[in-house]
């Protein structure tokens, strides 16, 4: 963080500016305290004369002169601060810099109430990269990343990332984001990729190629993104031993497809909220060219809530529908909904709820999800205030169904998909590690297990960073 | 129900064996014939039907378009005979004479071993002028075998998905050597081909005796697509009528077993 320097009139004391993150100096007071002259230093009426920006290679003028702009509006000390500070967060919000400097100062001649804003700025590096290990849905990998920060002057980001995952994922691809109107909230992204992941639940493997564009906006609700997106699939079956109805589907298909998503996210911690809810919505239309047509809605909220003695209580609700546009069509088995596992369906396999064809899961049109969490600190609280406050006991309950709706047949169907459903409950111990993934180990009963299900009761263990 | 038994017992378990399979599907997996199936595959394809029609075992066509994506060695035809499955003209016969449906089981070993040889032989150089002719000769590719291989994909798979295979085939073409051939040499080695059918078949019926054997399936199958096929150009079906038993032979097959 930078530090806004403001230099005070040689006499007088002087108030703490408000702001957080601001230093003020103050010069030592005279010994005679008769001749102190008291200055509220917030309503010193200011004229800005001159704003200097020091340390510009790539970034354009354009773009900065518009930030910088208000403050030549100010007119008392404590609004130039305000608007110093507010410049400065704003700029490294689009990505411009990685650091800010505001230094406040009178003008040099000394005209009345004339002062000079200096703003010395660090851009970033040209490229930079790096390695890191990222978690999700129980695997592992590892991200080889180059990325090129602020690369046309405007705060546009490109990256190219290589990944090799555990299960024998991996996958390269590009990424490209531009801020809009100098809002670092609203922005334009696109991406192009290749990736290949095997999917030994459902005994497929498949090599995506895609190409997708997208726009997120905030809107006084949430957080909107609108994405195109085209996919070419190439599945295949894994092995010898994978059902029929998997192999059939085996071949190439495009998917081009538009999905909006709204998120409201007021959660304080990704990985172990205390406090905040996190709604998601989103609704995806397959069919502009390609041959995958379905349509698609998905949505998630969870809500988490501090109780006394440091526990936490968190309820989640997960739901689906998906439903094929051409009547003679089925629904491809990379677009379907799948459940179960420690992530979703605790007390589960790995995708091992719903319609199995020897021992491939299937997926289903829809689901429904339902979970209640308590968390607590471990029992007599060991290494309290360090390192076991990373651990935490956890009570749960979880409970869903997975299943193909049939819409000529919906009151019946509907009744059967929100009574036939699968539960468990269970305890363990919930390790955060840090805002990067969180580790589960839980002693899990499965209480209803619908025919073809895999359960597996007893202990459990989950890696990653979204659970339900 | 005894009349069943005493007939097994006289006869050995392979009627009761006989009797399962037929109650199990044999299903025969190939792309759909009219628009989208390429020429090579198409005489693969015949092969396989005609000796499962010559060997009597009951079967149905199912046609999809990614039945090569569905093959287990990713080559039309396939069949699936309860759980099982099996790709190729070969481990199809070997399969079938498994369950005891064997068009050369009269014949001596040695003439079978011949046999097995001269199918290998044949469907290696017609194969391959298959492959040259659909996918290496200009016309043919641009007009007839792109626009079928990519049928049933959208744009843009329907250019990449047949510019991908041509690359196969150009680079299988020229590990055999056939790459560098003129269409010209490539029809002269068929004709050579064709001479010998000729010269073996004769007068006779069929090629190895008074029944029909895999050579047969094996032969009409690409003697029907070298006879039948429309291609730009028309290279081979002029070249099939200077060997006049060849045509008869391909008729006659064709009338027996496929109406």
């Amino acid at each position: 963080m930078g530090a806004v320097h403001a230099k005070a009139p040689p006499s007088g004391t002087i108030r703490d500016s408000q702001p957080t993150g601001i230093k003020t100096t103050s010069t030592p007071v005279s010994k005679k305290e008769e001749n102190d002259v008291k200055l509220n230093i917030d309503k010193l009426p200011v004229r800005v004369q001159r704003i200097v920006v020091d340390g510009l290679t790539r970034t354009k003028d354009d773009i900065v002169i518009k930030e910088i702009k208000p403050l030549l509006n100010a007119k008392t000390f404590d609004e130039l601060v305000h608007l110093s500070y507010n410049a400065k967060v704003k700029m490294e919000r689009l990505g411009l810099f990685k650091n800010v400097v505001i230094a406040i100062d009178v003008s040099k001649d000394h005209r009345e109430n004339g002062y000079e804003v200096l703003f010395e700025v660090q851009e970033f590096r040209r490229v930079d990269g790096g390695i890191h290990t990222s978690i999700t849905n129980n695997d592992g990998s590892l991200d080889f990343q180059v990325k090129m920060p602020n690369i046309l002057g405007r705060g546009e980001r490109f990256s190219l990332d290589y990944t090799v995952g555990t299960k024998r994922t991996h996958g390269y691809g590009a990424y490209f984001k531009k801020p809009l109107n100098n809002n670092p909230d609203i922005f334009f992204g696109t991406t192009a990729y290749q990736f290949y992941g095997e999917y030994p639940w459902s005994g497929y493997k498949q090599t995506d190629r895609g190409l997708a564009f997208d726009l997120t906006f905030p809107t006084i609700l949430g957080s909107h993104n609108i994405q195109w997106e085209g996919v070419w699939r190439d599945l295949r079956a894994l092995t010898r031993d994978t059902s029929f109805s998997v192999r059939e589907q085996a071949g190439h298909s495009l998917k081009s497809s538009l999905k909006h998503t709204f998120t409201i996210d007021t959660r304080d911690n990704l990985v172990l909220p205390t406090a905040g809810m996190l709604w998601r919505t989103s609704q995806e239309y397959a069919g502009l060219g390609g041959n995958v047509e379905f349509a698609k809605q998905d949505g998630m909220f969870q809500w988490n809530t501090s109780l006394p003695l440091d526990a936490i209580f968190q309820m989640s609700l997960a739901g689906g529908l998906m439903r094929t546009l051409d009547p003679n069509a089925s629904v491809s088995i990379s677009d379907r909904f799948f459940l179960g596992g420690p992530l979703t369906l605790r007390g589960f396999n790995l995708k091992g709820c719903g319609p199995h064809s020897h021992d491939n899961a299937l997926g289903a049109e829809s689901y429904w999800l339902a979970a209640a969490h308590l968390y607590s600190p471990l029992p007599f609280r060991p290494g309290k205030g360090r390192f076991g406050e990373l651990f935490k006991t956890h009570f749960f309950i979880n409970a869903g169904n997975l299943c193909n709706l049939d819409f000529n047949n919906l009151g019946a169907s509907f009744q059967d998909f929100a009574t036939n459903m699968r539960w468990s409950y269970g305890c363990g111990v919930v390790l955060c590690m840090g805002r990067i993934a969180r580790l589960e180990l839980n002693y899990v009963v499965p209480m209803r297990v619908q025919k073809g299900d895999k359960a597996n009761p007893g202990l459990q263990f989950g890696i990653g960073i979204q659970f339900l | 129900m005894s009349g069943v038994l005493d007939f097994s017992e006289a006869s050995g378990s392979s009627i009761l064996s006989v009797s399962q399979k037929r109650s199990e599907d044999v299903i025969l997996y190939q792309q759909y014939q009219v628009e989208q199936i390429t020429l090579p595959d198409y005489a693969q394809c015949l092969a396989v039907e005609a000796f499962l029609r010559m060997s009597g075992l009951n079967f149905r066509v199912e046609q999809r378009t990614n039945a090569a994506d569905m093959s287990p060695t990713g080559k039309v035809p396939f069949i699936q005979v309860g759980s099982q499955l099996i790709a190729e003209f070969e481990p199809i016969v070997k399969f079938a004479s498994s369950k005891g449906y064997c068009l050369s089981k009269d014949l001596p070993d040695q003439s079978v071993a011949e046999m097995w040889a001269y199918v290998s032989m044949l469907d290696n150089i017609l194969s391959n002028a298959e492959h040259y002719v659909a996918w290496m000769v200009p016309d043919v590719v641009a007009e007839v075998t792109k626009p079928r291989y990519g049928c049933a994909y959208p744009w843009p798979l329907n250019w990449i998905l047949p510019w991908m295979k041509q690359r196969e085939v150009h680079h299988l073409m020229t590990i055999k050597e056939w790459a560098s051939k003129s269409l010209e040499e490539v029809i002269g080695e068929v004709r050579i081909c064709l001479r010998a059918l000729s010269e073996k078949l004769d007068k006779k019926t069929f090629f190895l005796g008074p029944k029909p054997t895999e050579l047969d399936a094996v032969v009409f199958g690409h003697i029907y697509i070298l006879l039948t096929s429309k291609l730009p150009g028309s290279p081979f079906n002029s070249l099939v009528s200077e060997f006049d038993n060849l045509k008869e032979f391909c008729k006659r097959i064709e009338s027996t077993y496929f109406f």
